[in-house]
């Protein structure tokens, strides 16, 4: 009620005949930001929108065996390359596979490689970086090291990886995760040299606090927002990087339903049959988008300061 | 400016080194023995012996590296498993789709992106700019194949208005070659289109807000030239650095698209290799990738002069 009673300090009508301007209150009411979760929503609506259709691909690849799908690697090959139908929604490929089935099956593996690189990422090239920052002897060699892996393209490195072992899951995160480890490091280390600088570290130094425990109170804990954010980023790239890997035959096995496999097998009869390649590529796109919109917001919230900017 | 040049031309030296030392450790570390797979299956092990020392296989790791290294300064990438022909020529060969594909997307991205970049940020909070950060984030998410297959089935197979596939050399003339790669080229920019338009909006925000913007609207500077003079040439070091950052994901792209579209480049070249195994092949393209993408960048470096003459060396 206090605020009401600011809002009208000028109580007395205008004089007849002359045009009054509306009343300025002096204080502006606080603004009260509205709770909850409508409240959330409306203050980061891509944050929002993001993590409710990536929430959906998780549910989805986590119940994939309860939402009408059969087994996704049965062939059958009496009933191959149909149509998009009532009993095959998203159709059948040349083997007799419902599409359908095999398509959510595959959000597992996208959503797997992603949150895996994400985190494997994020964690290794927070030590490196942290390393870096601190251990002036290893930084000029620890960042010659990650400049050599940065001039060669993430993906043709991956690939290159890839070409070293059997395809496997396991082995796609691990090749990801080293091309992408230079990047997170790289941002680390700024933030950590940067931080070093900073009034309230200068002087837990002079206050003479020891290094770890600096490093655990006042620089970990301001890196964390950054290498958020890169982690989404990151975890929409793998996504992506995984499903080219297996698209062109160096990813995932044959055996196993990912996105990029299903594509990579409807490559050869795509210009009869496309719904064997867009119905993953939907699903893939879509999940991309996701966890680029949860980054965007996830930048925005963290950093208000970038929000206007990009 | 020389002493520059020179300095930093030098500290590439040990970052090619690394890429050098990565890429050959590949073949190194290469399950399978190479001199295995030249004998054949009716070899003995005595066969398989006299083809490693003959090719040098039996040699210390470091040893290995030098000659590999020294081979490649003078042209010699070596030889494929699979085709028995030199790498240098199996490239070669391969070279003109592949950078006639980077050199039209890059020509395509940079005209497209860098107006779009400008236009949202002058009207910034407006529609325009929500469609092109819009865009943008699309751009990062479609990822290429997806972009290329639904180019092609739209304007290839239902509309008919270019080919599907395949390509044409440049020197069957100019359109053919052209109608052969917007396709490819326009799903290959999108991801560079959305970066290199965030980053000019980005930097175009920054720049307009200076005080010799403000000026420059007093003198009575017009909106064109105060946009595209003014600005946009205060904002050139940051959004050409992101072009020449980004040739990376032209080079990862490539591979893909050029699967999409049946180019014979080097990025089929890449997928055929890696499905083979045929290390040296892969160590080749892994190696000029790389070191095209060094050499873009130490030229962007070279250049900031250009665009900025407030740096000094």
């Amino acid at each position: 009620m206090a605020s009401a009673t600011l809002l009208s300090p000028i109580e007395a009508a205008p004089p007849q005949g002359v045009a009054a301007a509306a009343p300025m209150p002096d204080v502006l009411p606080p603004v009260k930001p509205r709770k909850g979760f409508i409240g959330f929503v409306r203050r980061h609506p891509t944050m929002a929108i993001g993590g409710a259709l990536l929430l959906l691909m998780v549910l989805v690849a986590i119940f994939a065996p309860l939402l009408g799908t059969t087994d996704p690697t049965a062939l059958a090959p009496a009933r191959r390359t149909r149509e998009p139908s009532a009993m095959y929604w998203f159709g059948t490929d040349m083997l007799g596979r419902d599409v359908y089935s095999r398509v959510l099956y595959g959000a597992r593996v996208s959503l797997i490689v992603g949150f895996s690189v994400a985190i494997l990422a994020s964690v290794v090239g927070l030590a490196i970086g942290m390393v870096s920052g601190y251990v002036r002897i290893l930084d000029s060699i620890v960042m010659r090291v990650m400049d050599g892996l940065m001039s060669i393209p993430p993906i043709l490195l991956a690939i290159a990886l890839m070409a070293l072992t059997r395809g496997s899951v396991q082995n796609v995160i691990i090749a990801i995760t080293i091309a992408e480890i230079p990047r997170v490091s790289r941002l680390v280390r700024g933030v950590v040299l940067s931080l070093r600088e900073q009034p309230y570290v200068e002087a837990a130094v002079a206050a003479g606090t020891r290094t770890p425990s600096i490093i655990l109170r006042h620089i970990l804990p301001n890196t964390l927002a950054p290498i958020t954010v890169q982690a989404t980023y990151i975890c929409a790239a793998a996504m992506i990087t995984e499903a080219i890997l297996s698209f062109i035959g160096a990813g995932t096995p044959p055996t196993i339903p990912s996105w990029g496999n299903i594509m990579a097998e409807g490559r050869a009869l795509w210009q009869v049959k496309p719904y064997i390649v867009f119905f993953p590529a939907i699903f893939l796109s879509i999940t991309v988008l996701a966890v680029n919109l949860l980054g965007d917001g996830l930048r925005d919230a963290l950093d208000p300061r970038m929000a206007k900017r990009l | 400016m020389f002493a520059y040049v020179i300095r930093r031309v030098l500290a590439t030296i040990p970052v090619m080194a690394l890429v050098a030392l990565f890429v050959f450790s590949l073949l190194y570390l290469a399950p399978g023995d190479p001199a295995a797979v030249i004998a054949g299956d009716q070899a003995t092990p005595q066969d398989v012996e006299r083809i490693r020392a003959s090719l040098g296989l039996d040699r210390p790791y470091l040893v290995r590296f030098g000659s590999w290294v020294w081979g490649i300064l003078n042209g010699d990438m070596g030889v494929s498993i699979f085709t028995n022909l030199p790498v240098t020529t199996m490239i070669a060969q391969r070279i003109e789709p592949t950078l006639s594909l980077m050199i039209l997307t890059l020509i395509l991205a940079v005209t497209i992106a860098v107006p779009m970049g400008v236009v949202a940020a002058w009207k910034q909070g407006t529609l325009i700019d929500r469609a092109v950060m819009g865009f943008a984030v699309l751009g990062f998410s479609v990822p290429v194949f997806v972009v290329g297959y639904l180019l092609a089935y739209v304007f290839a197979l239902e509309l008919d208005w270019l080919p599907v596939q395949g390509y044409t050399a440049l020197s069957k003339g100019f359109l053919p070659w052209l109608e052969n790669l917007v396709l490819p080229a326009v799903a290959l920019g999108g991801v560079y289109i959305a970066l290199i338009a965030r980053i000019t909006r980005a930097t175009m925000l920054e720049v307009l807000q200076q005080d010799y913007i403000r000026t420059a609207r007093a003198k009575g500077a017009g909106q064109g030239s105060i946009l595209f003079l003014h600005a946009l040439k205060n904002a050139a070091v940051p959004i050409v650095t992101v072009i020449g950052i980004g040739i990376a994901l032209l080079i990862g792209g490539a591979v893909v698209t050029e699967s999409v579209f049946a180019i014979p480049g080097l990025g089929r070249l890449t997928v055929d290799a890696i499905l083979r195994r045929d290390y040296p092949v892969i160590q080749g393209v892994v190696l000029l990738f790389s070191f095209v993408y060094v050499l873009v960048n130490l030229i962007i470096d070279l250049a900031y002069t250009l665009f900025d003459p407030r740096i000094r060396y």
